[in-house]
């Protein structure tokens, strides 16, 4: 029983969890204890079958992995067992065998099998996974064909198996219990007997857990232990207490004491050190008895396997295991090194005192990995290097160190060490590679990829992978991810007898399948991420595509690819894209060869290549379709199409860009910078054009009418002709807005929309939108009509747009000086009623007598109302409808309008000197109206309708005037237009507003009409608008 | 694979051309057009024949006509697996590129025999075993396709010749 205690508890708190090493002994513990127990309860074996099988069933709960595991094992045991035993009696053997083997032997036989060849660092899942998967050879008999693949049959043959495996368990130990009963001597060497028999039951001693001060366990026991020698059973008074032991960090302040009765365990405790006998001990439930031993499986280490260093110079390096030692806690691991042989040490002092006075304090720079080189190394400490030609090659020891093949050889602990989540990167392990140049030849891919699987993350499947399960039950199938939870992948398998079916499946049976030709995108994990490319050869795990921008071939783990549906090059960093065109300042563009995570790589126009950050990028070209440029011999190129250098390498390529005279040209033959290389269009001369341009003139562009023929119709969507010469260039011209108004400046130059000023306060250039410039006399410092200041650039859309020629002919010259402020107006408008004839200073004297007729109005259908007016003032209601509204809106305009009116009137559709046609247009169309409206003077009339219609028409619309003019016709106006030419803009409205506007006016008459009605006669106008 | 593929195409004429030999033209345009178009499915290799010619329409407002053309085509539409005979454009450290027709094929050094080595130093540069075989610019491959990229207006493909069968091509077997 004292074995217990010789246990080597020591390790147990220097790790984190439960220490790896006690596992290994742990497995050895249980059997020495057993056969004492035998010996202790003769008949238990039996028993303790029984508990066992009780516990199968219903064990699935929790922990039905390990018991699995430790049926396994103890068949194993079991089987080694009967095989001796047969051997022993043979009489019996003849009549056990045929039975055995045809039951219980297969399936025992290949767990064994598999047991030994599964690397112990297997996890339970994967055991259980394992468990039962393979077909026998002899089941193949047994079964019907194609039952191999169907799950439902395995489980049943598998629980069959299993029943029948426990049955026969229980015989073999009515068979052990016979034998070793009667034999001690078998038993003590008994390492074999099963372990599901050592399980405690409830005849076996009982564990309680005793309280203690915290940290202090282990001192605990040791006193225990101190006492149980000094008196030992048989002694006058001896402990009782079987055995003592603690959990070191896992249950922090207890120790568990196993004795027969709790009296014993009192007793044996009386004034131990650190024990509370105050706090009552609980006594373990023989059911959880096990757990108390369970050791948690700690990541087991294999050499070839890599790890990560945690601390010191070397952390977070890459280190590949050399060797493990047994006890499990010191492997040494092959390092690539970081030295710099002394460089940067002081000229002074024994570098090995100074690194290690050092190791506390942030040293400087960390050397880079590198092989070590002896050649380095001899340079300065040639005192700290020896060499040692040891087994196979040569080793050097520096400053301590073991160095083999370049590689630091060092011993460490494995605390000190990163075991999990390891992921190593491919370049990193490359390093690792003995020889080889370009060493992935030689790399250890198989252990790399077992490095990586442990770590694989289920994110790394995505639905609609395409996978393929390589081990375990269902190995060849192949499908695609439907869902991932947790470790287990559901697939849908898409090829064999399955097809159709959704299964699940355990991620590291997984790997993403590809097939050559598979266009892929790496996803992650590597330098190549987001590197796009095609299959070329899948092995196994990694997979090698050529990229598609490098032409490279690229391997990587097929974890790492996904199948792309991109068409694209590489991915993008932010708007940039590789093949994009940039501006990087001003005279510089440049195409963009490579994004990378951060930084762009890019070839400028002048051919040089850099790694621009995408802040330093000024704007994103936008690439224009239309672009054009000629080749050497003139011939017109575009985009897309192939050229080829006349000169000089000959290169040739598609064309990507143009910009000015440089082309960005595209060769998927190139590697280097992404295919593009840049030329001048004058050393190009054309291959071909795309899309097969034909090479003689193109006909449908030598039509003139075709050319005429745009969507917009009516022809000429030419930009607006150039008429020579801005006319604000030179100007001397005042800012009216922003942060120059009021400064005073000259035009330098001129563009649609804005102009360059140099400013007489600073002499400096600065650009102003021509719409807040007025134009200055230099001299006087007066205004100028310069078309409005704003030149052509506001008033081209009307002044020379074909698209409108209806405004054309009245508004260019005519109008022009409406647009600008009352002063600048033809002398003849200047004073508002100066300007005017006489007559209309009085408005309704000049009128002709059919106006002031009442009679005439008769048939107006205001007549009504107007009766009034007519008896009142001498203004025709025709007028209030028509004229009123503009008349109203402003006084200045009101003048206006009367003004511009007058020569309609006097001359009806003549165009007097004076006149601008626009207003001609404006008053007479609306007079016109008011004349349809007024059917008794249309006689009258009739002459100058024709004639207002015609000229004025045109006029009417202009934008410009007549907002500000007359905004309540505006509506209106545009209803008489039916004279007009332009149908597009006037067609619809015509007889609708034509009609419509009679009662409008009426309304508008009506309004206005009070305020002209106040001059006149005020009170009865008031009444008037109501209908 | 080939294929003769029924298409419909819509060709406008500008009324310049309304005449007599209106039929010939639109012929000429649709060859012109269609002929060697890749679609980045397939390439139109060559145009058949008219299964009918629509009437024309007058486009209201242009005054151009548009004529619905049904015609019949080959087409080639490279698929993953299928052999081919290719002609080498360029050979490079990293592979080998070819052009089966219209489509362009590299071979990646790993689909190329390793028997077969890039040999810099020759001019031009080549891939060669140092036997009979010998792969520059303007040799005859015949290769299989490995993967079929679509593209916009393009189709790239890769290919291997690392098989039986695949490989070199003497011409005087022809």
């Amino acid at each position: 029983m004292s074995n217990f205690l010789n246990q080597d508890f020591g390790s147990e708190d220097e790790d984190d969890d439960f220490n790896p090493a006690p596992h290994e002994d742990s497995d050895a513990e249980e059997p020495r204890a057993k056969p004492a127990k035998k010996e202790r309860s003769g008949g238990d074996g039996a028993n303790e079958d029984d508990v066992k099988y009780g516990r199968d069933s219903h064990d699935e709960e929790d922990d039905a992995k390990d018991v699995e595991e430790d049926d396994e094992e103890g068949d194993n045991q079991a089987e080694d067992d009967d095989e001796e035993d047969e051997e022993e009696d043979e009489e019996e053997a003849v009549s056990h065998r045929p039975r055995k083997r045809m039951k219980a032997n297969p399936f025992i036989e290949i767990e064994a099998g598999v047991d030994e060849e599964e690397d112990e660092a297997e996890d339970e899942e994967d055991e259980l996974a394992e468990f039962g998967m393979e077909t026998h050879p002899d089941d193949l008999d047994v079964l019907p064909g194609g039952t191999e693949t169907d799950d439902r049959r395995h489980r049943q043959l598998d629980r069959q198996r299993e029943i029948d495996a426990s049955m026969d368990a229980e015989k073999q130990a009515q068979m052990l219990k016979e034998r070793y009963g009667r034999n001690r001597a078998a038993a003590s060497d008994a390492l074999v007997i099963p372990k599901r028999l050592l399980l405690p039951s409830v005849e076996d001693p009982s564990i309680w857990g005793c309280r203690c001060k915290p940290g202090k366990e282990k001192e605990v026991v040791y006193s225990i232990q101190k006492r149980i020698e000094e008196r030992p059973a048989g002694s006058r008074n001896p402990i009782r207490i079987i055995s003592a032991f603690e959990r070191g960090n896992v249950m922090q302040g207890w120790f568990y004491c196993e004795a027969r009765r709790q009296a014993d365990v009192t007793e044996g405790l009386e004034a131990i050190n650190f024990y509370y006998p105050s706090q009552k001990m609980t006594l373990v439930p023989v059911k959880e008895m096990p757990d108390l031993f369970r050791v948690q499986k700690s990541e087991e280490l294999l050499p070839g396997g890599w790890v990560r260093i945690k601390r010191g110079k070397y952390s977070g390096d890459l280190a590949q295991i050399e060797e493990v030692e047994t006890n499990g806690l010191n492997v040494t691991v092959r390092l690539v090194p970081r030295l710099d042989y002394g460089m940067n040490d002081d000229a002074l002092g024994a570098p090995a005192a100074e690194s290690k006075r050092k190791r506390g304090l942030t040293n400087t720079v960390r050397p880079p990995q590198r092989l070590f080189s002896e050649a380095e190394a001899k340079k300065k400490h040639a005192k700290y290097l020896s060499s040692t030609s040891g087994l196979g090659g040569k080793s050097w020891n520096y400053l301590n160190d073991n160095y083999v093949d370049g590689f630091l050889i060092k011993d460490m602990r494995v605390q000190h060490l990163d075991t999990k989540n390891v992921n190593p990167r491919l370049e990193e392990v490359t390093m690792f590679a003995r020889g080889g140049e370009d060493g992935t030849a030689n790399l250890d891919l198989a252990s790399l990829a077992e490095t990586l699987k442990k770590s694989t993350a289920e994110e790394a499947y995505q639905p609609g992978d395409p996978v393929e399960v390589y081990r375990g039950e269902q190995q060849g199938l192949i499908g695609r991810t439907v869902s991932t939870r947790g470790d287990i992948v559901s697939l849908q398998v898409t090829e064999g007898e399955l097809s159709g079916q959704t299964i699940d499946a355990p991620v590291r049976t997984l790997r993403k399948r590809f097939r050559e030709g598979d266009h892929v995108k790496v996803i992650g994990g590597s330098r190549y991420q987001n590197e796009l490319g095609m299959v070329v050869q899948v092995k196994d795990d990694t997979v090698t595509l050529l990229s598609d921008m490098s032409m490279q071939e690229i391997t990587v783990f097929s974890k790492d690819l996904r199948l792309s549906a991109e068409m694209a090059a590489d991915g993008q960093l932010g708007i940039y894209d590789v093949h994009d065109l940039v501006q990087l300042d001003a005279a510089t563009v440049a195409c963009v060869i490579k994004v990378d995570r951060e930084s762009l790589r890019v070839v400028d126009q002048n051919g040089s290549v850099r790694n621009i950050l995408p802040t330093q990028i000024a704007a994103k070209i936008t690439p224009r379709r239309d672009a054009v440029a000629t080749d050497k011999n003139g011939a017109e190129i575009r985009l897309g199409d192939t050229v080829r250098e006349l000169h000089g390498e000959q290169r040739s390529g598609v064309i990507r860009h143009i910009h000015r005279s440089f082309l960005f040209l595209h060769n998927k033959a190139q590697a280097e910078n992404a295919g593009i290389t840049v030329v001048r269009t004058s050393s190009v001369v054309t291959v071909s054009a795309r899309g097969g341009r034909p090479a003689g003139p193109d006909l449908t562009k030598m039509n003139p009418a075709l050319a005429m023929q745009t969507p917009g119709g009516g022809g000429a969507q030419m930009p607006p002709p150039r008429r020579g010469r801005d006319r604000l260039l030179g100007k001397t011209v005042t800012i009216r807005k922003g942060r120059y108004k009021g400064l005073v400046g000259i035009v330098r130059d001129a563009d649609d929309s804005s102009a360059q000023v140099e400013l007489y306060t600073s002499n400096k250039p600065v650009h102003i939108p021509r719409d807040i410039l007025t134009v200055k006399d230099p001299i006087t410092k007066q205004s100028l009509d310069m078309g409005g200041g704003r030149g052509r650039g506001s008033r081209t859309p009307f002044g020379s747009s074909a698209g409108l020629p209806s405004r054309e002919g009245g508004w260019a010259g005519g109008r022009t000086p409406m647009a600008a402020a009352d002063s600048s107006r033809t002398p003849a408008w200047g004073g508002a009623g100066g300007s005017r004839t006489p007559a209309w200073g009085n408005a309704s004297g000049s009128r002709t007598p059919a106006w002031k007729n009442d009679g005439s109005r008769t048939s107006n259908p205001y007549e009504g109302n107007r009766t009034a007016y007519g008896g009142v003032g001498n203004r025709t209601p025709a007028w209030n409808s028509g004229s009123k509204t503009p008349y109203d809106s402003s006084s200045g305009f009101d003048a206006f309008a009367s003004g511009s009116r007058t020569p309609a009137w006097g001359s009806a559709g003549g165009n007097t000197g004076n006149r601008t046609p626009a207003w001609g247009g404006l008053s007479s169309s609306r007079d016109q109206r008011d004349f349809d409206d007024a059917p008794t003077p249309g006689g009258g009339y009739s002459a100058p309708t024709p004639g207002a219609y015609t000229a004025p028409t045109p006029g009417a619309p202009t934008p410009g005037a007549w907002p500000e003019s007359a905004p309540t016709p505006g509506g209106v106006f545009s209803a008489p237009t039916p004279g007009g030419p332009s149908k597009r803009d006037y067609d619809a409205p015509t007889p609708a507003a034509y009609d419509a506007p009679t009662p409008a006016m009426g309304g508008a008459a009506a309004t206005p009409g009070a305020g002209y009605g106040g001059n006149d006669n005020g009170p009865r106008y008031d009444d008037s608008p109501s209908p | 694979m080939f294929f003769l593929k029924e298409e419909t195409k819509v060709i406008s004429m500008h009324p310049s051309f309304f005449g007599p030999n209106m039929r010939e033209y639109l012929i000429t345009r649709l060859n012109e057009e269609e002929e060697g178009r890749c679609t980045g499915d397939h390439f139109v290799i060559c145009v058949m024949d008219m299964v009918d010619i629509g009437e024309g329409r007058v486009m209201p407002g242009i005054g151009q006509a548009e004529y619905t053309i049904r015609y019949r085509a080959i087409i080639w539409k490279p698929f993953r697996g299928e052999t081919v005979d290719a002609i080498v454009t360029s050979v490079k450290p990293t592979g080998i590129f070819t052009l089966a027709g219209p489509l362009s094929v590299f071979i990646a050094r790993k689909n190329i025999p390793s028997d077969i080595k890039w040999e810099p130093n020759t001019v031009p540069p080549q891939y060669t075993d140092h036997a009979d075989q010998v792969i520059e610019k303007g040799t005859s491959l015949r290769l299989k396709i490995l993967g079929v990229k679509p593209d916009v207006a393009a189709i790239n493909a890769i290919g291997t010749i690392k098989e039986d069968y695949l490989g070199y091509v003497v011409l005087s077997l022809l």
